[in-house]
Formats: structure tokens, sequence, C-alpha cells
């Protein structure tokens, strides 16, 4: 089941690579380039939240960071590209500091304490007028100066596919078997010896790693960003919405995930205008209630093919029975 | 003119003030999250919810908003039965986070809808009592809706109090909380305490809308700050301690106005994401430390 | 030459003294048995030993070392496996793929990691379950699974708690016969039980026995028994005149 995936997934990004060629319009390429981005975003977001299943809901901390950086270092005079690595950095430097807090904390305190971080974020960047333009923003250099929008969307896929990439082979190493122990009970793998905070980490500085990335080519192509543009709590949930409803902890799922999200985004905004958020809403609902397994979850699920972990699909952990292990929700000792 | 003495002082009473409608917040959400731990982020929705029902009501009967609230409570009452029986009730069973993506779309879609119903524009009421002020000394005053929203605030904050302490009811639903399995062997009716439930919080939600009418900006999106203000103060007063909500709200009012006070009005609410995070990181239990309602 | 010493060790819950002053040592090789009724301590024990909280008082050395500030994952590398009372397999996995994580302590490679597992497994005559997903498996598999995944991580030293509860006698004694083969593994083994006395007798070097965190009696099994102390803890005064 995993080998078809990767075949799947290899097969349709290469073809992606060829899109341009066919497609004649700037605007569908923009878009295409979006549900790529957010692709290589959920399956960033899936390393922590789906393999790892810690939920978190403050990754536009790490895309603020990768965009800010480029627009920033580049300010200071530093070359574009360079600016991107640094705005890497920057991002593996804050998933650290978050991780080290967030990680102790478990459920909903660790989802709302990576909230409160990327917000902080967002409103030290609105309150720095003279550091990061504040809420007027500030402008970010083009990263390619030729076939601009086909550049940006070649970048979207093959982001994906290094995103795609990493996942396939942290799934069938001991790292992904450690994250996904973790994930479904951790106490037990702490008996097996295996260091959960540090896995943990692990998994978020790689996904802050890709997260920043994308981040950056977001704010190259849009040229100028704000704060409430890339720092928002909508980008983080977002993000989380197209790998949990393509799958979280699959490998396909993200991926899949973002060409339904995307596209249905897309095309509720042309359908139903002023309403396509409230359609959007409804989406969500609707995926929580009847698909919360996601896409790839479900249908493994309908199909009753039990796949092998590590590709087993994401399933909630079934809650505390004790009231001892419900007391300990908050942190771990 | 600043006054060394007499700005903090005003700044706090003013705080206090602001506090008093956050501590409604707050407990709503602290019965909502801490008692239940459903993590709803639809409950700055329902403020809106409320808020915008109150205007309606007073522009078509003209009847203040310190007096017709309990319309919006009753409303909200409602809602928040009707969403625990119909979306949060399906899916108990499972992770919080699926509560908070349910919620959060729930919230997009309350949001939304009254952006289709009303417009973007921000509204705003007029009532007599908003000139009106009340004088303190010599340097001092207080906004008279604010004075009346703090009473009116404090009474309902005791008053959940007592029902969540004193009560059959509050009983039940904290009994729930603490054992969901031993809880209906019990002879509880979960669903239903937990719907009631869901119903108050959401309730107290919507009263303080009504009540932040006179003196705040109507516009879809003003339950969102909120929404995260609320969880924060729910965390900062411990978990399923009703009345650390309440007085981290009060605290939070506190802060947030000598923030805006000596470094200005954007790190208000950057303060209390900072106080959240140092709490999380220090004393995750809160200030008021117990798990246990 | 002890492999575990257990020293003057106390630890309270606030009011409450789970372990009072305990002191007892574990050689190479060896089965020892941890006895008592309910809330004696012998889980707090474990968690002592296992760093999964830290003594207020007292120290525990293991193969020469100070363990008393280790983390649980700390414990387990420096050879100290452990199962819980309560059965927590990881149930999306299958029982192999369960063990493996065990393993993979010792290896970081999955290929090796599931020979090592399949190794144990065959070990425990659970060759037919392999690849069954843990959700589904009995009580008598999973504890078996327990104790498996603790054993791939190569132990130098085994903490079994309660590991038949739950079982029928017969096959609590099917499960004793293979406990008695750990040694030939080179590991020890000390058991949490309270009271299937006959897996005890059985498989037993030596016996301690606790009550209410304090340790009353020690020594071999059939000695320990019949000492008044044990019978007035488990049964009450009166029937310690019946020993003696």
């Amino acid at each position: 089941m995993r080998k078809w995936q990767v075949s799947i997934a290899a097969c349709f990004l290469i073809a992606a690579l060829f899109v341009p060629l066919l497609v004649p319009t700037d605007y569908t390429l923009q878009i295409l380039f979006r549900v790529f981005l957010f692709a290589a975003l959920g399956l960033a977001w899936n390393l922590v939240g789906g393999y790892a299943g810690q939920l978190s809901l403050g990754h536009a901390a790490y895309f603020g960071v990768g965009a800010y950086g480029l627009a920033l270092f580049s300010q200071l005079g530093i070359s574009p590209w360079a600016s991107v690595l640094l705005g890497v950095v920057l991002a593996i430097i804050c998933a650290a500091m978050i991780g080290r807090v967030s990680f102790r904390l478990r459920g909903p305190y660790f989802a709302l304490c990576t909230i409160a971080f990327a917000e902080v974020l967002r409103l030290v960047a609105k309150n720095l007028p003279s550091v990061t333009g504040g809420d007027v923003g500030v402008q970010v250099p083009l990263l390619f100066t030729q076939s601009t929008i086909r550049s940006f969307y070649w970048s979207g896929v093959l982001l994906t596919a290094l995103a795609f990439a990493l996942s396939a082979w942290i799934e069938r190493s001991r790292f992904g078997y450690y994250l996904m122990a973790i994930r479904e009970d951790q106490d037990t793998a702490l008996s097996v010896g295996v260091n959960a905070a540090r896995c943990k980490l692990w998994a978020l500085l790689i996904s802050a790693a890709i997260t920043a990335l994308g981040g950056a080519l977001y704010a190259s192509m849009f040229l100028f960003i704000v704060p409430d543009q890339v720092l928002a709590m909508d980008i983080s949930t977002e993000i989380a919405i197209v790998a949990m409803l393509g799958g979280a902890g699959t490998l396909l799922g993200p991926l899949l995930g973002s060409v339904v999200l995307e596209s249905a985004a897309e095309i509720f905004k042309n359908v139903f205008k002023e309403a396509h958020l409230l359609i959007y809403g409804v989406l969500i609902v609707l995926v929580v209630l009847f698909m919360p397994e996601g896409i790839v979850g479900t249908f493994t699920k309908k199909l009753g093919l039990y796949k092998k972990a590590p590709s087993a699909p994401f399933r909630a952990p079934l809650p505390s029975t004790t009231e001892e292990e419900s007391q300990r929700i908050a942190v771990d000792e | 003119m600043f006054n060394w003495l007499y700005a903090p002082l005003q700044a706090i009473l003013n705080g206090l003030l602001t506090g008093a409608l956050y501590a409604l917040i707050g407990m709503g959400m602290a019965l909502i999250f801490g008692v239940m731990r459903i993590v709803n982020f639809a409950h700055g929705a329902f403020l809106m919810m409320g808020m915008y029902a109150t205007y309606v009501l007073f522009q078509a009967t003209g009847v203040s908003p310190y007096y017709q609230f309990p319309f919006a409570g009753v409303l909200l009452f409602f809602v928040g039965y009707a969403t625990y029986m119909g979306l949060l009730r399906r899916i108990r069973g499972q992770v919080d986070f699926m509560v908070i993506l349910l919620t959060m779309g729930l919230a997009l879609i309350l949001v939304d809808g009254a952006q289709l119903v009303f417009g973007a524009d921000y509204h705003q009421i007029n009532i007599p009592l908003l000139s009106k002020n009340v004088s303190i000394g010599s340097e001092m005053s207080i906004n008279a809706p604010w004075l009346v929203s703090f009473a009116i605030a404090m009474v309902l904050v005791c008053a959940l109090y007592w029902v969540v302490t004193r009560t059959m009811f509050g009983r039940a639903a904290r009994a729930i909380a603490q054992n969901p399995y031993a809880a209906p062997l019990m002879g509880i009716d979960v669903h239903r305490v937990q719907a009631i439930a869901f119903g108050i919080g959401s309730a107290v939600a919507g009263i303080a809308g009504a009540l932040l009418l006179p003196v705040f900006y109507l516009f879809p999106e003003v339950g969102n700050q909120f929404k995260l203000k609320s969880f924060v103060m729910v965390v900062l007063g411990g978990m399923g301690s009703i009345q650390g909500a309440a007085i981290a709200g009060l605290v939070l009012g506190v802060v947030e106005s000598l923030t805006s006070l000596y470094w200005g009005n954007e790190w208000a609410l950057a303060v209390d994401f900072v106080l959240f995070i140092l709490v999380l990181s220090l004393k995750p239990s809160g200030i008021f430390g117990s798990q246990r309602a | 030459m002890s492999l575990l010493e257990v020293k003057r060790v106390s630890k309270r819950f606030g009011g409450l003294k789970a372990i009072n002053d305990v002191s007892f040592s574990v050689k190479p090789g060896e089965v020892t048995f941890i006895v008592g009724p309910n809330g004696a301590g012998k889980t707090t024990l474990f968690n002592l030993i296992t760093s999964v909280f830290h003594a207020d008082s007292g120290s525990i050395h293991f193969d020469g070392r100070d363990i008393s500030h280790l983390t649980p994952n700390g414990a387990a590398e420096i050879g100290i496996g452990r199962t819980f009372q309560l059965v927590k397999p990881l149930r999306n996995l299958t029982v192999l793929e369960n063990v493996m994580l065990g393993a993979f302590l010792r290896t970081s490679s999955p290929a090796k990691a599931e020979k090592e597992a399949a190794k144990v497994l065959r070990f425990l005559q659970m060759e037919k379950v392999l690849h069954l997903p843990a959700r589904g498996m009995g009580l008598p598999t999973l504890k078996r699974l327990e104790i498996a995944r603790a054993l791939a991580t190569q132990p130098k030293l085994i903490l079994l708690d309660e590991v038949v509860a739950g079982l029928t006698t017969s096959e609590a004694m099917r499960l004793a016969v293979l406990l008695k083969r750990l040694p030939e593994w080179g590991i020890s083994t000390i058991g949490g039980i309270e009271h299937v006395m006959q897996v005890v007798m059985r498989v037993a070097d030596r016996v301690i026995v606790l009550d209410h965190g304090n340790l009353i009696a020690e020594g071999v099994p059939q000695d320990v028994v019949h000492r008044p102390e044990v019978i007035e803890a488990y049964l009450g005064s009166k029937y310690k005149e019946i020993a003696s």
C-alpha cells in the first residue's frame, strides 16, 4: 500500500512539472502554485500533527518567519536566496523555542500554546513598524526574474516533492516508528527508551524548515507582505485542515487534501462570492462529522485494507479512562 | 497629561470594569472548557450573536441592552444547546482537535452568516447613559455604562458560581467531567447535562455581547478577540475553577489596561498571550491551581 | 555483586507515605517477587526504579550506577525493562510492530528490529499472532505482548507489574513457566504480584513482602509465606494466631 502511494505521488509530481506547458493562463498557474504550496505545507505539518499526533495550530509562525526572513534580511543587502536560507534557520530556532515549551503540554493545551506563540509573533510584527513595517507591510524581493509565474509553480512542485520524499523516508525509519508510538501512547514509548521530547522536537524542526521555505516562496510571489496575511491563524488552520481532510498520518493525505481543499476554495470564491467562507465552514463541519480520518483514512477503512504501519491512518486516540490520567492532561512530568 | 498616581489608578479602575466583562466571558468558557473539557472555538461567535441580537432588538424597540440582555441569554442558551445536541454530541469520543476544528467551522459559518445578513460595516448604538460619568474624587471618573455592566456582570458571575457549585446540575456536570464513564452509571443523563451546561456557557457569552453593545463597535468578527482571551482566562485561572477564570478575567483587564497606559494599546493584546505562555510554562495548573472544579 | 540496590527509599504523595524506608537488592539472574496486598506500594516502587518519578530520600543503584534521577526512557536505555499493570499496547499497530518498538532501542534498522522482535515473540510462543493488529487481541496475548516488548529492549532487569492479573490460573501457570526461563537469557526479574501465589511459589527465587509501603518480610518463598507478619498483612490479625 505504501509503495502504491509513493508511485502515485511520484507520477503525479512528475506530470505536474509539465503542466505549465499546457496551461496558458497565469491565473490558473497561480492557483496551482497555491495547491502545491499547501500540499507541501500540509506534508510538513503532517510530520508533527499526523505522525507524531501533536496537533499544532500555530504553524503560521514558521510560515511568517520564512516570509519575513526573506523580506527583512534582503533589506540588509543580503541576496534573496541567502535570505531565504537565513529565514529557514530563524524558523528552526523559533521551532526549538516553541517546541521546548509546547511539547511538555498535552491535548488542547498544546494546541492553544502553539496558537499563542503564533499570535505573539503576529502582534510583534504588527507593533514594531520600524523593524517589520508593521501593518503597512514590507516589500519582498523577487526570487525568480524569468518566467516568473512558471518558476514559482515549479518551485511549489519541487517543495512538495521534497516534503513528500522526506515524509516517505521518515515513515519507514526508526524515527517514524518512534513518532507514531509517541502519538499512540507516549508513556509506553518512554518505557521502551524512546526519547519523546527529542523526537517531537526533531519532527518540529524539520516541519518548521519546510514551512518556512513555503512562506518565503509565498511572500516572494506576492512581493509584499503584512502580518495579518502571513502570520494569521487562518494560515495555521488551513494547513492543518489540508492535512486532516486528506488524511493525517498518511503519505498521500496532505497532497490529496490540498488538491481538494484549494480547488474547492477557489470554486467557492467564484460561485458563492460573499458566502464562500460560510460554505468553507460547512465543509469543515461536514468533514469533521463524517470523515474524521480524512479522505485517505476513510477510503482505507471502507476498503477494509489494513495498512501496515507506519502508514496506518490517523486514528483519534481514545480518551483517558482514569481520573489520574485525565488529571495529567496538562503537563508531562 | 500623565499624572503618575492617578493615571495608573484610573487605568486599574478601567481595567477592573473591563475585566468584569472578561470575567463573564471567561466563566462561560470555564464551564465549557474547564468543566466539560470542550474546546469551543465558537465562543466568540456566540458573543457576536448575542451582540447582534441585542442590536436588532434595540433598533426595533429602543429598550436598553442593560434591560434586555436576558433575551440574548435565552437565545444563546438554545443555540448552545442545539450546537451540543446536533454537533458536539456526535464527536464526543474523539480527540480535542476535532472539537476545535468543528467549532472553528461553526464559527466561520456564524461569522460569515452575520456578514451576509448585516454587512461588514461597523455598527454602534447610542443610549443616554453613555454620556453620564460618575466621578471618583477629583481626578478619576467612571463612564456610567461600564459601571452598570460591571454590576450586572458581577451578579451573573456569582450566580453562575452558585449554579455550578451548589446545584445538583452543577454537580452532575462536574461529575461527568471527572469521570465520563462512571457518571452515566450514577444515573446522570450525560448528554442532556452537557447540553445544558454548554447552553449556559453560551448564554453567558451572549449576555456579555449584549452588555458590550453600548461600549463597543459591532461587526462580524468582534468575537474573535474574546475567543482566545477566554481560553487564556480559563488556563490562567486553573482548569475546572470557575472562580479562577473570573478572577483571571479581572486580572487580565487590569494588566491590559496598565499595558495600554505604559506601552500603548497595541501591546495590550500581546500581553494576554505572553501571560498565557508564561503560565503554561511555569504553572500549567493555573494560578488557582486546582484541577478539580 | 548486586544488579539492583534499593537503599532506604521513601516516597510520599501529599500526606500519604507510599514507600517507607525500603531497602533490598537483586542479584543478576535472580527472580524476585514483590508481594503485597492492594495499595502496598508495588507499582510505586516500580515507578521509582524506572524514574517515572523520583524518591524523596534514599538511593537506587543499578549496575553500580546511581539511577535515582533518570528519565523513564533513560532507565530503559541502561537496561531496565518494564510492563504495566494496565496493558497499553499500541492498538493500531500489529503485534510484531508493537514489539519492534522495543527492539528499536538497540538497533536503528527496521529489518533488524523486525528480526529481533520475531525472535522474542517466538520465545513467548506468539508466532500465530505476529501480523494481527493489537487492538483485537485478548488479555493473555496482550500481557505477553507487554513482556515481549520489554524483552525486545534487551534489558538486564525486567519489572513485571501484575503480569498475571486477569489471567486464569492455567494461563498464569503457563506464563510462569516461560518467566522461569528468563534467567537463561541473562535477565533478572522482579515481579509485582498481589495474590496469585502459585506463580510466586513456582517461579520466585526470593520473595519480598510489602505492606502499606513497608518491607515486612524477605526470603525464600516457602519460608516467607508462613511468617505471622505476612499472614496478618493479608488476612488480618485474627489469622495470625493460626500461623504460629
